[in-house]
């Protein structure tokens, strides 16, 4: 294994990337976030795919919406900070778009014919708690799992 | 990355994503639909045995797909979800309208 990082850094922390906000970036980051599990490899399966179906949908949902269109690709740029505990995995997602207008507690699934719009209510569905801030010139995600398994 | 195999026997093409159905990939797979529907294939098996992973997007490439086979006269359905897969049609209430087969061969039997 290439990695160096010891396990359990004292505050948990098992993933810090710095990534274009792009969609092709997501691919990226399901290859770190398999790493992640190499070294943690008591999280199970189940809390592994539910988490990293959040990370990917919030990752998603950021590349396609957070930017408006004459924003270069260069300046869209995203941080992606992963912890894991004994208790819980949470993945911290902020980027420089512009700020979302959207209550989290309104989000609910599209019709069953519906073709997009899942996403959010996917990484709903899959995280025990989802929050959304600005901070500054940052939008800011905090995904948590607590682990079941 | 993904790889998008089809092949079409007796009228039903079977197509085998292998690897993510992320949001790159779903795009792939879209034209890959629309490709069959439009060549004359209307009847339609989405083998994901070897999907390792399925996102929204994906979802709904496999719901554009399906509406698409059902204008057309056939229908699209999908066989064997891993369990990891699973819970994502599980979590979007779409194990109802993509039932899963268990076997691709006989998918369209029932």
């Amino acid at each position: 294994m290439s990695e160096t990082r010891p396990d359990g850094d004292a505050d948990g922390t098992a993933l810090r990337l710095d990534l274009p906000a792009a969609p092709e970036a997501l691919d990226d980051v399901h290859d770190q976030l398999d790493l992640v599990w190499e070294r943690h490899d008591d999280v199970s399966v189940a809390d592994r795919f539910r988490f990293l179906t959040a990370v990917m949908e919030i990752l998603g949902n950021v590349a396609e919406h957070a930017y408006r269109p004459d924003v270069r690709a260069p300046q869209r740029r995203l941080e992606l900070v992963v912890t894991v505990t004994a208790d819980e995995l949470v993945a911290t997602i902020s980027d420089n778009g512009v700020p979302v207008s959207l209550d989290l507690s309104t989000v609910t699934m599209p019709d069953e014919d519906a073709e997009s719009g899942r996403g959010l209510a996917l990484a709903l569905a899959a995280l025990d708690d989802l929050d959304y801030e600005r901070s500054g010139d940052r939008n800011r995600w905090r995904l948590q799992c607590v682990r079941r398994d | 990355m993904i790889e998008l195999d089809v092949t079409t026997d007796r009228g039903i093409a079977v197509v085998v994503p292998r690897g993510r159905l992320n949001m790159v990939a779903a795009r792939q797979l879209r034209q890959v639909l629309a490709d069959i529907i439009t060549g004359g294939t209307s009847r339609i098996v989405v083998d994901l045995a070897e999907t390792t992973f399925l996102d929204s997007s994906g979802l709904g490439a496999l719901i554009g797909g399906l509406k698409s086979a059902r204008q057309a006269g056939g229908d699209l359905r999908i066989a064997r979800p891993t369990p990891e897969v699973m819970t994502v049609f599980t979590l979007t209430n779409m194990d109802k309208v993509l039932r899963p087969r268990d076997d691709v061969g006989s998918a369209f039997d029932v």
